[in-house]
């Protein structure tokens, strides 16, 4: 799998793009902020400006109920229908009550994203999973605390969020700081909180230091952070409580001194505030602005950062954040209204991750779940199970520095794709427009392609070109060539005049219970939309 | 083939004879008969990557520095009673019984103290320094494995798989691609899950936008799918035609390799395998409380130790063992002194396990020298760098020419009897293998100065100074010396207290880690 050689075009840099507003721009700004927009929301987005969408994106909506027991009967403290969050187990918890929880919180989640309009809440929720991930925590109750909290945070402040998240119990748990005391120091959270959460690895300068830190401050660092622990995990209790504690004979209570790359700022005792004063100190350094702007910037734009783009947009956007006390939303919405984010080149240079293909497929297709509490979650559920397949796993980061298409050179993206995961989209892509096997149906329930829905919308869904081209600016990010879309044409008249078409479609219209007259033409339109969600441009972004 | 390959392997003649399986002579392995004279083209490695960081240290056990382990890692180190004795001063874990009967049949061996100088121990940027080859200072967006394959096959993919070469050059067991196997260019390493099934995915011509981020993003998508197209229909006629002869254990490791296995009996001439076995970053619970031999670390092991035993068995019942040669690699061992939390932190050098072919006998290097007052974040000082056993394994597996393994490496290459199958360079680069090598300080511990001291025959020298996190502080010497006895002056007196060890490399495959005090 080849790695790009394209250069970069120079850069127009964070000035607000003031140009014509277009379907293709619409559509540009909601595939990169939300999952799967459909025809409906990017003509809404087109009406209401570039302005008005940005704000919309934004824009406050409540946190959303929490999940529910949608099927497991064998739980006295949670009848189906109620939440679990903060209940209590009571015995088999590992195999019995903490399964159906882990099942209900990811589906929940897949919900989440299935059901969210123009927000850009879950897809930054997604993006601080992948900078401050979570790994084989056992315990659901944890994982959906840990969720919220990214959740509650989508655009608020970085440094807030870096200061809960340092305690918040899955993290503890995950990256061993739940071990860290005293008396035997566990370094694991204080390096990757450098390196990977705040100010990131610079060059080697010497020997154990890394241009923005050294070793001594991983240390000092770790000993600031002694001394929590998590409680109730996966054990029985009467109240069900559980969270991180902060234990004063755990915490080494000694003067910590860091290194001249934090001014050999000497911290002195502080208890369980102690953590919060280091994260303020860290935040200091202005390097930390700029590593957060590079990954949003390879989340929404593109992975290449090149030192033009690190001069015109990283920078200016770093300036933004600093000014703003670190609060994320004055500096994406900069960007997301710049000339650069619209520069054409850009359009469709990100492979989409799983979770946003298979969430292009559910979303822009309006595939329905059938109703009754089991089948919702169930198919929600199986939208996880197929992103897992394919190398992204919500609550199972497989590493620390998040998924390798975020940082690992020189493929970025295009570690999403390779032999074995290709066949699964084109495997769920046709599934969906299917539906007559597991696991698209099952149990009565169908998760399809709704395509005459489509159909129904387009401005002309009777000229068969219209239809064609309609769908092209739907669902890939350029047009394509005429010989593409004659043999796309084609799958709507395999050798007929495109005037059949038309009587095929007008004969619809006019009876569309009508069985005789429906069906053929959903068939068509259906094969046209299977062909398209295979094709390499429907898995870019 | 192509001409020029043909003709540099054939004046070559090394390792055992050529086996065909017995199974099922058809069309597809007659095809090959030809080409199976060139014996190091029908070679395969076998990779297998530890993800997480190996505690070396448990795995290959020095019993003759039994005493300070207990000293520094009591609480997960294994009872001296259930260490399965492999030499005189070397035991390995309980659960590797099955790596103990390899190395016994001479099917396995070991490389200590194996890392590189200024050892980084962030697991990212170590994973990309053992993927790619690349000093630890420098970043390389290619994988070691893939610039040999670029080097041998230059322009891939562009025109392959064609008829000479049907084959992918190197698969990846799994849903990741092999950072290993990244080349300049393009991935050489085919990722596969199932090798029965056979993808037939849609291809369009999509040849638009060329020139444009876009349209080389289109056209990495088109082509992905156009090989994955080809090299399954390879893939799954190997896999109906091979077969396995063994008994593996129930975990994917094992599934994996046993797939290789029967990729290779199938008769598909894939040269490199990567396969890999996640968990081993284990900072808490390694070993069960109270009872070292269990645990999250006991588990990993014999996962490993079976896997790799089920797939030599099947190998020889097969008559296939002497053209596979397998490897592990992670990328550090972990701190010599384990933690409060019955685990151990991210260290420095760990041994690798060289399994298969050639293999025969191999314990290369010196037992890792565990002080007393070991720090907390002291790991293994590496004796050898990983970029002289890579290269000697190219050289003595691939036939590959010193002078193209320094292109590959780096110029300080340094070649390591790392198997016991010789090519002519490799042969001649041998002698000196058993030397003792004298290296020393005096007086040790020292406070302000001291003397080193080290004897060399008539050649280059290169002497530096590691702490104990594996950061190379000075390189004292690095320059040609006449043979005798050398003594020169070390100033240590703005050293904080602690352990510091000396690194000697010399000509050919002599070098020496020596510890060196500070006192306080």
């Amino acid at each position: 799998m080849k790695a790009s050689t394209t250069t970069l075009p120079l850069t127009t840099g964070l000035i607000p793009y003031t140009g014509p507003w277009t379907f293709e721009l619409a559509a540009h700004l909601l595939r990169r902020t939300t999952y799967g927009p459909t025809l409906t929301n990017i003509k809404w987005a087109l009406g209401q400006g570039l302005e008005a969408t940005v704000e919309k994106l934004f824009e406050e909506i409540p946190l959303p109920d929490p999940p529910v027991n949608a099927f497991y009967p064998g739980d006295p403290n949670v009848p189906i229908g109620e939440t679990w969050i903060e209940e209590p187990y009571f015995n088999n918890i590992l195999n019995e009550q903490a399964s159906y929880r882990f099942r209900s919180v990811t589906s929940w989640t897949f919900g989440l994203m299935w059901q969210e309009g123009i927000s850009i809440r879950e897809k930054l929720t997604l993006f601080w999973h992948n900078h401050v991930p979570v790994n084989a925590v056992e315990d659901p109750k944890f994982l959906y605390r840990y969720g919220a909290l990214l959740r509650s945070y989508a655009w608020g402040n970085f440094r807030d969020l870096m200061k809960d998240i340092t305690i918040d119990p899955a993290m503890l748990r995950y990256l061993n700081g739940f071990q860290n005391q005293k008396e035997a120091p566990n370094e694991n959270y204080a390096r990757e909180l450098l390196e990977l959460f705040t100010i990131g690895k610079g060059p080697l300068a010497a020997p154990g230091d890394y241009t923005n830190y050294n070793e001594q401050d991983v240390q000092a660092m770790a000993r600031v952070l002694s001394g929590w622990t998590v409680f109730g995990l996966t054990i029985e209790s009467t109240d069900g409580t559980f969270g991180a504690e902060f234990h004063p004979d755990r915490h080494d209570d000694g003067t910590k001194v860091l290194s001249d790359h934090f001014n050999n700022e000497v911290i002195t005792d502080m208890g369980d505030q102690e953590y919060k004063h280091l994260i303020d100190i860290i935040f200091q350094q202005e390097e930390v602005a700029r590593f957060i702007c590079r990954k949003l910037y390879r989340w929404f734009v593109f992975y290449q950062i090149n030192e033009v783009v690190e001069t015109d947009v990283i920078a200016p956007m770093a300036q933004i954040l600093l000014s703003n006390d670190f609060e994320i939303k004055p500096a994406l919405q900069a960007l997301l209204k710049s000339e650069h984010f619209f520069d054409a080149a850009f359009a469709g240079v990100i492979i989409k991750n799983p979770v946003d293909f298979l969430m292009s497929i559910v979303k822009t297709f309006e595939v329905e779940t059938s109703t009754g509490l089991d089948e919702i979650y169930d198919s929600w559920y199986r939208i996880w199970g197929f992103s897992r397949k394919m190398q992204m796993s919500y609550f199972e980061v497989p590493e620390v520095a998040g998924w390798q298409a975020y940082y690992r050179e020189p493929l970025y993206y295009r570690n999403w794709l390779n032999a074995s995961t290709l066949p699964l989209r084109m495997d769920y892509s046709e599934g969906f427009c299917d539906a007559g096997f597991f696991p698209f149906q099952a149990n009565g329930q169908v998760m399809r392609v709704e395509a005459l829905k489509l159909l129904d919308q387009l401005d002309s869904p009777d000229d068969p070109n219209a239809v064609v081209e309609e769908c092209v600016r739907l669902l890939f990010p350029k047009p394509i060539s005429q010989e593409r879309k004659d043999a796309l044409k084609a799958i709507l008249l395999p050798g007929l005049p495109d005037f059949e078409w038309t009587v095929e479609y007008q004969a619809y219209a006019a009876d569309p219970a009508n069985p005789a007259v429906a069906n053929p033409v959903e068939a068509k339109f259906r094969a046209l939309v299977r062909s398209m969600v295979t094709m390499p441009d429907f898995f870019l972004s | 083939m192509k001409r020029r390959d043909f003709l540099r392997n054939m004046g070559v003649a090394v390792g055992g004879p050529i086996l065909l399986n017995g199974f099922g002579l058809s069309a597809l392995a007659k095809s090959r008969l030809f080409s199976a004279i060139n014996d190091d083209e029908d070679r395969v490695l076998v990779l297998i990557q530890l993800n997480g960081g190996n505690d070396g240290l448990n795995t290959l056990i020095p019993l003759d520095q039994y005493d300070n382990l207990v000293t520094v890692r009591g609480n997960i180190l294994i009872p001296e009673a259930n260490i399965l004795p492999l030499t005189d001063t070397l035991g390995l874990h309980p659960k590797l019984s099955g790596m103990k009967t390899m190395f016994e049949d001479g099917k396995l061996g070991f490389i200590q103290n194996v890392g590189y100088p200024n050892q980084n121990r962030s697991h990212f940027r170590s994973i990309e320094i053992w993927a790619s080859g690349s000093p630890a200072n420098e970043y390389w967006t290619s994988g070691w494995a893939g610039r040999y394959l670029n080097q041998q096959y230059p322009g891939y993919p562009e025109d392959y798989p064609n008829t000479d070469f049907p084959d992918p050059f190197a698969i990846t067991m799994g849903f990741l691609v092999s950072e290993t196997c990244q080349g300049p260019v393009s991935n050489f390493a085919i990722t596969l899950s199932d090798p029965f099934t056979l993808s037939n995915l849609a291809e369009w011509n999509t040849d638009e936008y060329a020139g444009t981020l876009f349209g080389e993003e289109l056209a990495f998508v088109r082509e992905s799918i156009s090989l994955t197209n080809q090299y399954s229909t390879q893939i799954h006629a190997a896999a109906n035609l091979g077969s396995n002869q063994a008994n593996y254990p129930d975990t994917e490791l094992a599934n994996q390799l046993k797939n290789v296995a029967l990729l290779i009996s199938g008769g598909l001439k894939t040269k490199i395998y990567t396969v890999s076995l996640g968990g081993f970053d284990t900072h808490g619970d390694q070993v069960v409380e109270g009872s070292p031999t269990t645990g999250v670390h006991a588990k990993l092991l014999d996962t490993l130790s079976g896997a790799i035993k089920a797939f030599q068995d099947d190998l020889v019942a097969q008559g296939l063992q002497d053209r596979v040669m397998g490897m592990t690699f992670s990328e550090f061992g972990r701190q010599i002194r384990s933690n409060g939390s019955y685990g151990t932190d991210h260290g420095t050098a760990a041994p690798l396990i060289l399994f298969g072919a050639c293999t025969e006998g191999i314990v290369l290097g010196d037992n890792p020298i565990i002080a007393e007052d070991v720090a907390v974040q002291e790991g293994v000082p590496m004796q050898y760098d990983f970029r002289d056993v890579y290269g000697s394994v190219l050289m003595d597996w691939f036939n590959v020419p010193k002078a193209t393994v320094k292109t590959l490496l780096y110029e300080g290459f340094h070649y390591l009897p790392v198997t016991t199958c010789g090519t002519p360079d490799s042969v001649r680069e041998r002698p000196g293998i058993g030397d003792s090598i004298d290296l020393g300080n005096f007086p040790n511990p020292f406070t302000g100065s001291t003397v080193i001291r080290f004897q060399t025959k008539d050649e280059w020298v290169r002497l530096s100074v590691l702490d104990g996190m594996g950061q190379e502080l000075a390189v004292l010497v690095d320059r040609k010396f006449n043979a005798g006895t050398h003594e020169i002056p070390f100033n240590g007196r703005e050293l904080p207290a602690g352990n510091y060890y000396l690194h000697l490399k010399l000509e050919g495959v002599r070098q020496k880690t020596a510890l060196m005090v500070r006192a306080r």
